[in-house]
């Protein structure tokens, strides 16, 4: 397969970027580490005129603790960087857990946050050659009008699979937003449509530039537990998130999202509710992951069935629990 | 073992410099100048009837040289001479959701995979089987007219009483075991190159070359001059180097023929090179295999009889599938005892691409059957599994019930030494809960003692050209494909010769240069490629021992050839030093020559010595061949081997399939531990005692092994194709999941070596017998660690949380269907392309077929 022709656009500063973003607003991709992008191209799930490469922009990338023991990391930041990094393990440990788990090595390498972050949403029908898609038939997430996973609907559900926005939700983090008219700052949760096609709120002509750590979500327990086959490369079948802040054994605060199962990273919603002021047993962490498992709506996106899927949120919600409240 | 200076000792594959420093060159890295790009248009229908095909608009698209399709060349093909059922470009049906129409050839990939999208094809779609059961039923629109019920072929044989041999039986056993489809996943895509020389006296197209990735150079000269018209003299296949076959590069693979039949009407070099999705869709990997085995034993453990009824979900064409369905039978035997066996066999046509030969051709799935069953009888009457696997040994030599003749016979010693290994008898039933033992046997044949052209010719022919310089080139048809093929004719050739490895060269696969040799497949190479190669070197070496003997007043019996040296037994020899040895490695590497006599080259030390010394009490090897030349002149040898007239099975329909000179042998135990909660198998350690009858290059027999039970831990674990209607859903390494190394267990290969009477220095097989017995030996280490019997692989954690959760009688969930209330049976009525009424799917927004005229398409910047 070959890969489509294509401009590179190679801008020194995010004024630049943002600037040919708008002036190709709709025929242009961003490519950050391209692990993600490349494939799709060569799929031709994408074939822009142009590509916007980020990767010349130093301003992107690096991971700057804040006096007050917030975090910025900087799109363009690989996840091997923040994997590595030690500030960040030590005052936010459920996100290095994340991201060490991304496909493997070298892609991390390759793969920023930024990018995971932005993460195309995946289904077994639409990641397909245009060859294969044209033997299928196309969907509604490209040239189609229906959808092969839930029939009759009208909606994508195309699963979003990034590791680390579950372990940032939970973190409550924001991510910065550059634009024409400057930037804007908006917590990540609001950034997710919870559909498959149109999955992020970002206009064309804008870039996320961004994460924002906060300092009060800095010093929480957390664990992060993956779904796949494999012990590398795979992307998630499902995925959840677990932080916690425990005082003399009662939960004092605790907050868990899951991937992979949905069209959207999402907060299990009421999850802290259950666990405040409450010493963490076997019964209330499987309370917890019953709560999580409703909350999930896995659909034949992906491999392993649905149904088993679902049963895992719950297993390793309750096991992701359990370990955060161990010490 | 210490008789030996060259075999027997751990070597470098001698083409490990080439490949790791990435200059190797495969296929694809080939380029001659003038070459034009092929891609091949496919079916998006299972099954489909080609009403027309206009590519007018392709051929119009600059940089477009030639579109082909199947009247280009309508001669039938197929690896089987009972199963010439493919085309180079489907004639007049396709057969499965990418079944080749139409191949472009342009200036580049880019340009071809446009031209493609201008190709117009009208189908007319008819109703598909992906069900080999369903399939089995079907009275119409049948697959291949001359099949009836899609049957490819049926074997029913019974050998001994079965009825009598149940009657006997104490116990009796009986189930449904399903193991789904595999693939090889070669790392290297197949990759062809095909180019014609002008014939000088009429201008017109000539003599055609062909590079390819192949496992059969030979089969592929011989089907490329059945499509293409040609004589077989007038093709030359070369073989690069293969980067992995596996059985998938051993037999010929569409693109082989398509690139020829390209090349000829370009008039130009054409290359064609897979891409993943067209890997798996030429596939002819293992069949999805259905087993019902019935197995019945004694109390004292012994087996009586053997049952098995076996439909292979076959795919659109017959490939080796006769072949297959056949090993899968003929296979029960030679392991154990059985005096009893029956076999049904059903290969069955599917609208699929094709299945084939895979490591362990037919062997592995029913092995995994057979091999569980026995665990579960051996836990009915209370007895070990290690044990009852000893007390049904052969005792060899024999002949089984079904006609298999066995010689040497390692399968005690490997069951011996992984229960020792193991810690068996201290460990087993005595490890925490969830983690368990589990032990299986498996083998194979070193060659199929029949070829798949029935003929009383050599299998394998090698030649031995040994000149002045003392250099021995080595031409052999075997085709070396990363398993160490070229490596082990070096080893055989200087060890009979007595000569330093880095004197002898292989030229292999090369169907110009080298004699022929039917390919790497049925894991024959080391027994006769080895056997033709060891023949061939004592033929040369005959001729320099007369002349030797001549030299040094003696008789031929009176010398021995060692470390370079021609000698007189029991005389003193010269002490030559190690860096005398590489010195004269150097100068054969063409660096500063030191010395000559008679014009060849001669060590500098050694040479000063001789002048010195009087009458002749050892020679260099330099010195025996000069003299030799000039005794007889050339100095040539030729070997060849035949399996012999004992070896080739019984009367029997189907006979022809299972028989070998020699079986390898293997026993292993894996330990593996399993998460209830989760479903999920981990592999901790395998034991693998494989009998390879002599381990000419230990280090290459071990890595063969680990690579055996890596490759099987893939299918018993994770492997899986999963098909929706046709549609493969997972034609890539992202969703076809091979283990990766993470998940890669530590192997502790054990070597067994039973020294074979008839293999070269008694070696046999090692690459393909010890899979089999992986996949059972995790699945008895699942039963042993959570008491659940599985009868369906891949395990995946699905499949045995269900199973668990079914154990425990727990909340029933139904963990391994899709459970979406709405998702569709098929889901192709819901606007796929099939049975699509209404509102079709609109076209690609960028497919170049949407624009007005190819004008457009060519685009103005």
């Amino acid at each position: 397969m070959s890969l489509p022709q294509f401009r590179l656009l190679r801008p020194r500063s995010t004024e630049e970027a943002v600037s040919f973003l708008a002036k190709h607003a709709g025929n242009i991709r961003v490519l950050a580490g391209g692990t993600d992008l490349i494939p799709s191209m060569r799929q031709k799930l994408f074939e822009p005129e142009y590509v916007l490469d980020l990767r010349g922009i130093a301003e992107l990338r690096g991971i700057r603790p804040k006096s007050d023991g917030a975090a910025e990391i900087g799109a363009s930041t690989t996840l091997s960087a923040i994997e590595k990094s030690a500030y960040l393990r030590r005052h936010y440990p459920v996100l290095t857990e994340a991201a060490a788990t991304v496909a493997s090595p070298v892609l991390r390498n390759m793969g920023t946050i930024g990018g995971n972050i932005c993460l195309d949403t995946r289904c077994l029908w639409y990641n397909q050659s245009l060859t294969w898609r044209k033997g299928c038939g196309f969907c509604i997430k490209k040239d189609g009008d229906l959808c092969h996973v839930a029939p009759g609907g009208t909606k994508c559900w195309a699963a979003f699979s990034g590791d680390t926005p579950p372990a940032l939700l939970c973190l409550n983090a924001a991510i910065e937003i550059a634009g024409p008219n400057g930037t804007r700052r908006i917590p990540l949760q609001e950034f997710y449509t919870g559909d498959g096609v149109n999955y992020r709120r970002l206009l064309p002509n804008e870039l996320v530039t961004s994460v924002f750590l906060p300092a009060e979500s800095a010093g929480y327990r957390g664990v992060y537990r993956k779904l796949r086959v494999r012990g590398s490369i795979d992307y998630p079948l499902a995925g959840v998130a677990v932080v916690m802040k425990r005082s003399s054994g009662q939960v004092t605060d605790a907050r868990i999202a899951m991937t992979a199962v949905n069209p959207a990273p999402l907060l299990v919603r009421r999850a802290g509710e259950m666990l405040i002021g409450k010493t963490v047993d076997e019964a209330l962490a499987e309370a917890v992951g019953d709560l999580a498992a409703r909350t999930a709506k896995p659909l034949t996106t992906s491999a392993l069935t649905p149904e088993y899927r679902r049963e895992m949120i719950r297993v390793f919600t309750k096991r992701a629990v359990l370990a955060a409240a161990s010490n | 073992m210490s008789d030996f200076s060259i075999i027997g000792k751990p070597t470098a594959m001698i083409d490990a410099a080439e490949k790791t420093t990435g200059g190797g060159k495969y296929t694809d890295d080939l380029s001659v100048p003038g070459m034009l790009i092929g891609k091949i248009l496919h079916s998006p229908y299972p099954h489909a009837r080609i009403k027309s095909i206009d590519a007018s608009r392709a051929e119009k698209l600059d940089g477009v040289v030639a579109v082909v399709i199947g009247s280009d060349a309508p001669n039938p093909y197929g690896i089987l001479p009972v199963g010439h059922d493919e085309h180079a470009l489907a004639l007049d049906k396709v057969r499965y959701v990418g079944d080749n129409v139409a191949c472009v050839v342009a200036l580049s990939e880019a340009v071809a995979e446009k031209a493609l999208e201008l190709i117009n094809v009208e189908y007319e779609v008819l109703p598909a089987y992906f069900d080999p059961e369903e399939s089995m039923k079907a009275q119409t629109d049948l697959i291949h007219d001359n099949k009836p019920g899609n049957l490819e072929k049926d074997y029913h044989h019974a050998f001994g009483n079965p009825d009598e041999g149940f009657a006997e039986a104490d116990h009796v056993a009986e189930a449904r075991f399903i193991a789904n489809e595999v693939t090889h996943a070669a790392m290297e895509p197949h990759s062809t190159l095909a180019s014609f020389e002008l014939n000088p006296h009429t201008g017109k197209l000539g003599r055609l070359t062909v590079w390819s990735s192949t496992q059969v150079p030979y089969y592929l000269q011989h089907k490329l001059s059945l499509v293409l018209d040609m004589p077989m003299a007038q093709i030359r296949v070369i073989k690069p180097l293969v980067g992995g076959g596996f059985g998938g590069k051993s037999e010929v693979i569409p693109l082989e023929i398509i690139a020829a039949v390209a090349a000829r009407k370009a008039q130009a070099p054409v290359k064609i090179t897979y891409t993943r999705e067209e890997v798996f869709w030429a596939h002819r990997g293992r069949p999805r295999t259905i087993i019902d085995l019935k197995t019945g034993i004694k109390n004292d453990g012994s087996i009586t009889c053997v049952k098995a009824r076996v439909v292979q979900d076959g795919g659109g064409y017959c490939s080796y599938g006769v072949v297959t369905i056949l090993y899968s039978g003929a296979l029960l035997g030679a392991l154990y005892d059985i005096p009893n066996i029956q076999y049904d066999g059903y290969r069955v046509l599917t609208n699929k691409p094709a299945c084939g030969a895979m490591r362990g051709h037919g062997t592995v799935n029913v092995r995994f059957a057979f091999e569980s069953q026995l665990d579960e009888l051996a836990a009915t009457i209370g007895m070990d599994p290690a044990e009852i696997r000893q007390r049904n040994l052969l005792k060899p030599p024999c002949i089984t019930v079904n006609g298999l003749r066995v010689q040497s016979y390692g399968l005690p010693e490997c069951i011996e030494k992984t229960v020792e290994r193991s810690g068996w008898k201290q460990r087993k039933g005595k490890l925490p809960k969830g983690r368990g033992l589990g032990i299986a046997c498996s083998h194979y044949v070193s060659g199929a003692a029949n070829s798949i052209i029935r003929s009383d010719m050599p299998h394998s022919t090698v030649n031995i050209k040994i000149d002045r310089d003392g250099g021995v080139v080595v031409y052999t048809g075997a085709s070396e494909i990363g398993q160490g093929s070229d490596t082990m004719t070096a080893q055989v050739a200087a060890e009979v010769l007595g000569c330093s490895l880095a004197r002898v060269r292989v030229i292999a696969a090369d169907t110009d240069l080298t004699p022929i040799d039917i390919g790497s497949y049925s894991s024959r190479v080391t027994f006769m490629a080895g056997n033709a190669t060891l023949r061939a070197a004592e033929d040369v070496k005959k001729r320099i021992a007369a002349a030797a003997a001549k030299k040094m007043n003696c008789a031929t019996e009176d010398l021995a050839f060692r470390d370079d040296l021609v000698f007189k037994k029991g005389s003193a020899l010269p002490v030559v030093k190690k860096d005398q040895i590489e010195e004269a490695e150097v100068t054969q590497a063409g660096a500063s020559v030191s010395g000559r006599v008679e014009g060849q080259i001669l060590r500098g030390s050694l040479q000063q010595k001789r002048k010195e010394e009087g009458p002749k009490e050892w020679m260099t090897f330099e010195e025996a061949v000069v003299a030799a030349i000039d005794f007889h002149g050339a100095l040539t040898g030729t070997g060849s081997y035949a399996p012999p007239q004992e070896a080739r099975g019984g009367k029997h329909k189907g006979a022809g399939v299972g028989p070998s000179p020699a079986y390898s042998y293997s026993a292993q135990v894996a330990e593996v531990s399993v998460d209830e909660d989760t479903g999920e198998v981990t592999v901790h350690k395998v034991w693998a005692a494989h009998d390879c009858g002599r381990a000419l290059n230990p280090v290459s027999v071990e890595g063969q092994i680990i690579g055996s039970v890596w490759m099987g831990m893939g299918q018993a674990l994770t492997e899986e194709m999963v098909w929706k209607d046709g549609m493969l859903m997972n034609p890539g390494m992202l969703e076809y999941r091979s283990p990766s190394a993470v998940e890669s267990p530590e192997v502790e290969p054990i070597i067994v070596e039973s020294i074979d009477p008839e293999g070269p220095f008694g070696a046999k097989e090692c690459s393909e017998g010890s899979l089999a017995a992986t996949i059972p030996a995790i699945s008895n280490a699942i039963y042993d660690a959570v008491g659940v019997r599985l009868h369906e692989c891949p395990f995946t954690p699905e499949r045995v949380l269900a199973a668990v959760r079914a154990k425990r009688k727990d909340k029933a969930l139904n963990l391994t269907e899709g459970v979406d209330p709405t998702a569709p049976a098929r889901f192709r009525e819901h606007g796929g392309a099939l049975c699509f009424n209404g509102k079709g799917p609109q076209r690609h927004a960028l497919d170049p077929a949407r624009r007005e005229a190819p004008a457009t398409a060519r685009g103005t910047d």
